[in-house]
């Protein structure tokens, strides 16, 4: 069993970076193109606490190295299920993902928090992120090591990726909002 | 948008996408929520995504998923993680 962690701030407003955050993955996005297809499979608003509950399917296409596609069976396609929960009284969005594929192999079980951070809530998001990868594969603990490293090092790479992408979308995200504000100032005004 | 993974689907989905968007910054963000309006595209796209992902045996696995979720989803919905991973 092998753990990640890490955590960053971005430099807009809790609001802001929880509904980009749905479009993490958007043409906005350049610098994660192994995520091929994003699907809500259902939404619900709980309506004692007001939590958002979102269940999403992520299907991703990245290739791995020669040893490890002999355990893969060769496919390069993978699905992750995703549970997230918005709490908008406590600002707080939680996003939990777990492998639906290759899940007799590896299971690796991630949790996302965006939070206000605490130097300035009102402008500033924490975002922390925290994996658990465990090779399940009977056999060489040799094997298993090899697969967790592997596992650990993509998850290194994907991160300091999707952080430069959401950067790219939360950049897009507010340059078109101020857009569509000062087209309803326009069109107000002209009324 | 994303795209989805039925491409039969698409169409459906990016206006579906939209709406919740909208209805997300506009309305849930504020604690307006009571109404979704985008309730009619959400039931036309899952409609779409349900037949394709039966059709690709999707279905079961995302069953098995949801059920290995269940224990921690009270726990989650209180807005925290499951303890074996915090």
């Amino acid at each position: 069993m092998k753990f990640f962690a890490t955590s960053t701030e971005f430099d807009y407003s809790w609001e802001e970076v929880s509904a980009a955050n749905w479009q993490k993955y958007g043409p906005w996005n350049e610098k994660t193109p192994h995520v091929i297809a994003v699907d809500t499979l259902s939404r619900t608003v709980d309506p004692i606490s007001g939590i958002l509950r979102t269940e999403r399917l992520i299907t991703c296409k990245q290739s791995a190295p020669q040893w490890l596609n002999s355990f893969l069976g060769g496919q390069d396609t993978s699905m992750v299920y995703e549970t997230s929960y918005v709490d908008p009284r406590n600002k707080k969005v939680t996003m939990c993902s777990t492998n639906m594929t290759f899940s007799n192999l590896l299971s690796v079980r991630e949790t996302c928090v965006y939070s206000p951070a605490s130097s300035n809530p009102l402008g500033r998001t924490k975002f922390e992120q925290h994996a658990r990868i465990t090779a399940l594969c009977g056999g060489w603990q040799k094997v298993k090591n090899s697969i967790e490293e592997f596992t650990v090092e993509r998850f290194k790479q994907n991160a300091v990726k999707g952080k430069e992408g959401f950067e790219m979308v939360l950049e897009m995200s507010r340059r078109v909002f101020a857009q569509e504000r000062e087209l309803r100032r326009l069109q107000e005004a002209r009324i | 948008m994303s795209a989805s993974l039925a491409p039969e689907c698409n169409e459906v989905k990016e206006r579906y996408d939209n709406c919740f968007l909208k209805w997300y910054s506009e309305k849930f963000l504020r604690g307006n929520a009571t109404t979704n309006e985008c309730e009619p595209l959400f039931k036309q796209y899952n409609q779409c995504l349900m037949k394709a992902l039966k059709e690709r045996g999707i279905d079961t696995m995302i069953a098995e998923a949801r059920e290995d979720n269940r224990e921690n989803d009270a726990e989650h919905m209180r807005g925290s993680c499951p303890s074996s991973i915090s």
